[in-house]
């Protein structure tokens, strides 16, 4: 058919491409209040449970450097459990606020394959979660450490292992909200979405506890190793090179694998949240 | 050109949409008409790609609108104002639409202008009006300077100025030689607006013509005749194989002859007539003749009027 155009405007057709579909996702995460509280709860958790624990600690006894570490690692990291909660909200809203909205079919008509926008809007998100929850716990640990030493700890920034450990807090929390982001997407609804991700992360690994405190069985306490938020928790913890290996059988993962359980979780729920996107009516 | 063949959608035991077959061509404003429930949305819906068909295609411009390389330029639609995030300004609303197929910022703000938007665009869309979230949802639907134009309801909730606003941009797109789609549940606006009328009912096609060519479906025009002595020449025209509705006292209101035959019969059988006047009918007759059995929700168990329908 030919297509005129109007007298004042001359379209320029560059047509639908992955970095528009990932500029539009970017613009819709930044353009609501509900991004931009539960981003500035996570940042503010994270600094305020660090400055509390930081500032109520004290040793009386010198305690060997990995362990001065890992205490000033757990201070910068320790809201980012609750960090996971409050992403998991966000992330399920993210798309479950286009449903219930009906925006989801402006965002499908633009994007008729639909996988693109889906993709786009998880890689933004992830990406986007992972800057915030980096900046808030090196921010922490900055903020901490000169209160440490004159409570026996003395924190070493040339520490390569706490590094990683930040990252992989900030890692975690991405995909934590990638995952929950998934759910969202499979359940299409925000009660809903939260519900299940809250009680993935939350409920479930509370029923497990207890089931395993009662029963006293090992392998309980290691299908609770599997669970997003004990993988997610694995990933920002310091190791050291004194690991006690356990041998009443039970285990705890290493930060790789603990990675690769939790990338495992997100890919199960990513890649159903994408068949059903691809094949529901919208 | 939207070509739709074969093309049917069920939801459970409900057939929405069944075996509709149409093209809609370029240059000219076709409008859907139909009553509540007849499938128009779900229609627009499955052309757009948002629901998938039972059976049969639908293509824009020979292609499926999944396949097209610029959906947003290729295709402009209007499915209901509510498809914005309530929680999002209509400025970022565009912009965010606006970025999937790299529109510039100026086109952007060029479609708040003719829509009327400005005072409005930077305002969360939660609070906006019936008649503002329609404006918006055209401003996003000719957003890419679509060649094609899917509006559905598109007047709905607009001010009488509004109304008159959206009746002359389809008639100028169309004229432009871009394809024009409108629905309606109301045959007057259509019968202002649209060239050509796909009537559909209960999810079927039940009338694809020109405007002209769907008044002249209707039930046949009728001819008001007034005498004192009704009984006497009802029965007259009767035997003539006429129709005959006494409405009212020495009122007459006669299908099956025309003004002349029933002149010529009056002055054979000596009758008076204070009255003879042909009545053609109305777009509104033909629409309600060709969609009365085909509507879904009756008001009431009442006959169908209009108003009825609308609301």
């Amino acid at each position: 058919m030919t297509a005129t155009t109007t007298p004042t405007f001359v379209p320029e057709r560059r047509g639908l491409t992955f970095g528009g579909i990932l500029n539009s996702e970017f613009i819709k995460l930044r353009t609501l209040r509900s991004t931009l509280w539960c981003y500035a709860i996570i940042v503010v958790i994270t600094l305020g449970l660090g400055f509390v624990l930081a500032t109520s600690y004290s040793s009386n006894t010198t305690l060997p450097g990995y362990s001065q570490q890992a205490i000033w690692l757990l201070a910068s990291t320790v809201g980012v459990a609750f960090g996971q909660l409050v992403i998991a909200v966000l992330g399920a809203l993210v798309i479950t606020g286009e449903y219930g909205t009906g925006m989801i079919r402006s965002t499908l008509t633009a994007v008729p394959k639909r996988i693109p926008a889906l993709t786009a809007k998880a890689l933004v998100f992830g990406v986007v979660t992972f800057l915030i929850a980096f900046v808030a716990v090196v921010l922490t640990a900055v903020v901490i450490a000169p209160i440490l030493p004159s409570r026996g700890v003395q924190p070493d920034f040339g520490d390569s292992k706490v590094w990683l450990a930040l990252v992989g807090a900030a890692v975690a929390l991405a995909l934590v909200g990638v995952l929950s982001l998934s759910i969202g997407a499979i359940i299409r609804n925000s009660a809903g979405g939260i519900a299940i991700s809250l009680g993935l992360l939350l409920v479930l690994p509370t029923i497990i506890s207890i089931f395993a405190a009662v029963t006293r069985l090992t392998w309980v306490g290691n299908v609770q190793q599997f669970l997003p938020n004990s993988a997610a928790g694995r990933m920002y913890s310091y190791v050291s090179n004194s690991t006690a290996v356990a041998t009443d059988g039970s285990f705890v993962l290493e930060p790789w694998q603990a990675v690769l359980v939790l990338v495992g979780w997100v890919a199960v729920f990513f890649a159903l949240a994408a068949v059903l996107l691809k094949r529901r009516d919208a | 050109m939207i070509e739709a063949t074969g093309l049917t959608k069920r939801y459970g035991s409900k057939t929405a949409v069944d075996g509709v077959s149409f093209t809609v061509r370029p240059g000219i404003v076709t409008g859907f008409l139909g009553p509540n429930g007849a499938g128009k949305s779900t229609t627009m819906r499955l052309i757009v790609g948002l629901d998938r068909p039972s059976a049969g295609t639908v293509t824009v411009n020979g292609r499926s609108y999944a396949s097209l390389h610029a959906p947003l330029h290729e295709v402009g639609v209007l499915l209901d104002a509510k498809a914005v995030h309530t929680g999002r300004s209509a400025l970022n609303h565009l912009l965010a639409l606006a970025a999937t197929h790299g529109i510039p910022r100026r086109r952007v703000d060029e479609v708040i202008g003719l829509t009327g938007l400005e005072s409005v665009a930077s305002k969360r869309v939660g609070g906006f009006s019936l008649g503002m979230g329609q404006r918006l949802g055209i401003a996003a639907a000719l957003l890419g300077d679509p060649a094609t134009l899917i509006l559905d309801e598109p007047v709905n909730g607009l001010d009488p100025e509004g109304v008159i606003w959206v009746r002359n941009l389809a008639k100028f797109l169309a004229g432009e030689g871009r394809t024009v789609f409108l629905s309606s549940h109301l045959m007057s606006e259509m019968a202002q607006t649209a060239d050509h009328i796909i009537v559909l009912g209960r999810g079927r096609v039940i009338a694809d013509s020109p405007v002209a060519d769907i008044i002249a479906m209707a039930k046949g025009n009728s001819v008001t005749v007034r005498t004192p002595d009704a009984a006497r020449f009802a029965t007259l025209l009767g035997e003539r194989r006429a129709t005959v509705t006494n409405s009212e006292p020495n009122k007459l209101s006669v299908t099956g002859l025309d003004a002349a035959q029933i002149g010529e019969l009056a002055a054979g059988a000596g009758v008076v007539l204070h009255e003879l006047s042909p009545v053609a009918a109305s777009l509104e007759d033909a629409y309600l003749a060709l969609t009365q059995d085909e509507v879904e929700y009756h008001a009431g168990g009442a006959a169908p009027t209009l108003e009825g329908v609308a609301r």
